[in-house]
């Protein structure tokens, strides 16, 4: 078969921390000449659900995403679900958990700021707040500059909301892998090097990590991603050799949130892909 | 580094993690608004930490300016970017640590730099050209492939700061320069000979892969058209001849071969200050060691008393030795033409360098340069080659170079007014020893063979020496074969070499430093 040339399996819209809606986000993906995609945002499968709709024919290929936050004893992941049946009982549980973990981190930090700093909001603002799919630190950062509590977004997440420290409720990897793998889906560890946020797991502690990701049913690794050096994603890549993992490719855009061009994942389109790649794109065509 | 016109330098500072990297990428983006096409610098002199979260942002930068460079990066954050690749990415500088030479023992001085001992084992070369990055650079470059192909030296671990420039470190213990130990131990004059002349010899007989070092013959090109405007004319059209009738040539040859440029350390010879590394014919090293041992201080004998640390007469005294063993040759004659032909390019250089230096001003410069002058134009005069032939050829053992072995032995025997037999005996012997060499040393592979002729008066006696680094094989230890018997059953081989010792006078084999050494002499009637 003959393999779509430009892929993109990793982009956030505005139902998390993205800019982009999931209509703006397929106009882009089609102007990038992008041919088989997905919508990945944080632990919510409610874009991938409206993307599916939108699409119309002659659309670029759609797979189905989600990226869930986990965290255990030993770190934290990324750990990206793709192709899984959208209804599944076992995702939609997942994504409520997390959801239900972040309503409760929302409700704690509305909490500090007010006993620490006596920063209050009206009813009408938090509604909102608790009314957003995934509500984050730059959702509360634009209300206190909007209330003139902080100058700007980034002086309210540096300078106050992070001063909130607790021992937040996470999901687990294992947790996150096995409802994937009950709805169908394939569990593909992002950017495997940067744990998240600040990580960076090279050597012995990423063979550590990748192989218990495995023993919980993890099938793939992101290994073609727009912040990897050709140094990284090589390593990436003989680690998905030795253990027989898939293979993807993502940009981690998030529209105006970050710097990453859609579309960007070091994945060379004049070279022959890797078999691992190869083979990730036959399953999901397939199940179609 | 100033802010070029077509240059922005953006400072990082502090951590850079998740918490501050968006603010750190914003503030780059805001800093490159509008310069495309600028070069932009990132400079780390002031960075701590750099997370994943930051190492991305550099990559975004990195994107949208590909020629990004990354300066002054402390040991700490140079590590990540190695460990992540980046440094094979895009052009990652150290922070330099800071060296004070003041106090330092001068071991060394070269056309680019000076070298100082820091401590027991270590060495600096300072640079004398304030923007020597590129330099030091280069001279890292040679330095190691010289070392590639085999060449002895020691390679720069590190870049310091030293005042205003730069130096590079190395490593050398307990190392004496040749300069140092034939100021101090002049008893040791002839073993440093034999010992210059070995790395002299090997340094010339090294192939250069193409492109990887300059040409010594364009400079030397460019010497000689400088001078077309200070001679007359039928002199300056000479000496442009005599230069272009110089071949290429893709041997190695160091550019600044003297005393202080050799070092022994631990009993192994070294070669230091490679950055004048280049391709030529070895008549341009003649040149330039001519000048360091004679050139430079014949019209004021003080000068290699203060650059080498022994006086002139020593310092000729090396040089002719130096050019007579490795001409192979003790005739005063030889030795002299080549000399001569060694001064004119090094005078073509020293009026060139005096010229430029101090210009025509003062009396002192004049006189020097009318000095150099008139000798370079009798030396036109008296000179119709630069080219000269050494009693020693490195060819590949390969039946292929047979003529080429045979005419550099029947060169040598024509000047010396052989009669016909005798060479066509020679030329026999010759060829019985190197096809012997060239099918058996180094088989099923190949490797390299040396010949040296050496022919004495009175009587005239011929001694050919033949070196290979093969298998140990004797010769003569095979027995003579039975000539009584007919051709078909006589065994092949041991013909040759019964012909060989019947027709010389001597033949004797050695195995010696994992060299097989064949040497066959002959006296002529």
């Amino acid at each position: 078969m003959t393999y779509p040339k430009k892929i993109d399996l990793h982009m956030h819209t505005v139902i998390s921390d993205g800019t982009d809606t999931p209509s703006e986000i397929i106009e882009k993906v089609k102007e990038k000449g992008i041919e088989l995609f997905s919508v990945t945002d944080h632990d919510a499968v409610k874009s991938s659900a409206l993307v599916k709709q939108l699409l119309k024919k002659g659309d670029p290929a759609f797979v189905p995403g989600v990226e869930f936050s986990c965290k255990d004893s030993e770190g934290r992941y990324h750990i990206l679900g793709y192709n899984y049946d959208i209804d599944a009982k076992p995702i939609t549980q997942l994504v409520n958990t997390g959801h239900n973990y972040r309503i409760e981190k929302l409700r704690k930090r509305l909490d500090f700021l007010e006993s620490e700093f006596s920063f209050t909001f009206g009813k009408q603002d938090i509604d909102a707040l608790f009314s957003l799919d995934n509500p984050g630190k730059p959702h509360i950062g634009n209300i206190m500059v909007k209330y003139g509590y902080a100058k700007t977004k980034e002086d309210a997440i540096n300078n106050y909301i992070n001063r909130f420290h607790s021992k937040n409720e996470y999901v687990k990897p294992d947790d996150a892998i096995k409802s994937i793998l009950l709805s169908n889906g394939i569990p593909v560890l992002a950017h495997p090097v940067y744990g998240r946020g600040d990580e960076l797991i090279l050597g012995e502690d990423l063979v550590y990590r990748i192989k218990k990701l495995i023993s919980f049913g993890l099938m793939g690794v992101e290994a073609f991603y727009s912040g990897f050096t050709s140094k990284l994603q090589n390593e990436v890549l003989s680690l998905a050799e030795e253990y027989n993992l898939l293979v993807t490719a993502g940009s981690d855009y998030h529209g105006k949130n970050k710097m990453v061009t859609l579309g960007d994942t070091n994945l060379n389109s004049e070279e022959n892909y890797p078999q691992s790649l190869k083979r990730f794109i036959d399953m999901v065509y397939n199940k179609k | 580094m100033a802010n070029d016109v077509n240059t922005v330098v953006v400072n990082l500072a502090g951590r850079i993690d998740s918490n501050n990297a968006n603010d750190v990428e914003k503030d780059i983006l805001l800093k490159l608004e509008q310069k495309d096409n600028y070069a932009v610098i990132l400079n780390a002199k002031n960075l701590e930490y750099i997370s994943s979260a930051g190492l991305r942002v550099i990559l975004r930068v990195k994107k949208s300016h590909p020629d990004l460079k990354i300066t002054e990066v402390s040991t700490e954050v140079y590590d990540i970017l190695e460990m992540t690749g980046f440094t094979e990415m895009m052009t990652v500088e150290k922070a330099y640590r800071v060296v004070s030479v003041e106090g330092c023992e001068e071991i060394g001085r070269g056309a680019n730099g000076t070298i100082y001992r820091i401590d027991q084992d270590n060495v600096v070369k300072v640079y004398n050209n304030a923007d020597a990055l590129a330099d030091i650079q280069h001279e890292r470059e040679v330095a190691r492939l010289a070392l590639i192909l085999g060449i002895p030296t020691a390679i720069s671990y590190d870049v310091v700061k030293v005042g205003e420039s730069y130096g590079s470190v190395f490593e050398l213990l307990n190392a004496r320069s040749f300069s140092k130990i034939l100021s101090t131990e002049p008893e040791r004059f002839d073993w440093c000979v034999k010992e210059y002349v070995n790395m002299l010899k090997k340094i010339h007989s090294t192939i250069v892969p193409d492109g990887k070092l300059p040409d010594m013959r364009e400079t030397v090109l460019e010497w000689a058209n400088f001078m077309q405007d200070y001679l007359p004319e039928d002199k300056a059209k000479k000496l442009l001849a005599l230069v272009n009738e110089v071949p290429y040539d893709n041997h190695m040859i160091h550019g600044d071969y003297h005393t202080k440029n050799l070092e022994l350390q631990n009993g192994e010879v070294l070669l230091i200050d490679m950055d004048t590394l280049a391709i030529g014919h070895p008549i341009f090293e003649l040149a330039s060691m001519y000048n360091s041992f004679i050139g430079f201080s014949e019209t004021n004998h003080e000068i290699i008393k203060k650059f080498q640390g022994f006086d002139f007469e020593t310092g000729k005294a090396f040089w002719r030795a130096s050019l007579s063993m490795y001409l192979g040759t003790d005739d005063e004659k030889k030795i002299e033409e080549v000399e001569n032909k060694a001064r004119i390019i090094g005078y073509i250089r020293l009026i060139r360098r005096s010229i430029r230096r101090k210009g025509l001003e003062t009396a002192e410069s004049r006189k020097e340069i009318e000095y150099w002058k008139s000798e370079l134009l009798e030396l036109l005069d008296s000179t119709d080659t630069l080219l000269f032939s050494t009693n020693e050829l490195q060819v590949e053992a390969v039946k292929e170079n047979l003529p080429t072995v045979l005419s550099f032995i029947e060169e040598h025997l024509e000047e010396n007014g052989c009669y016909p037999k005798d060479r066509m005996q020679i030329a026999i012997a010759a060829e019985e020893i190197f096809v012997n060499i060239a099918n058996y040393a180094y088989a099923p592979k190949s490797g390299k063979a040396t010949v040296r002729v050496e022919v004495s008066k009175d009587p005239i006696r011929v001694i050919i020496t033949f070196m290979d680094n093969g298998k140990p094989f004797d010769p003569t230890k095979k027995s003579d074969p039975d000539i009584t018997l007919s051709a078909d059953e006589r065994d092949i081989g041991g013909l040759g070499i019964f012909m060989t010792k019947k027709m010389m006078d001597n033949v004797v084999y050695e195995y010696k430093d994992g060299k097989n050494i064949l040497t066959i002499e002959k006296i002529l009637k």
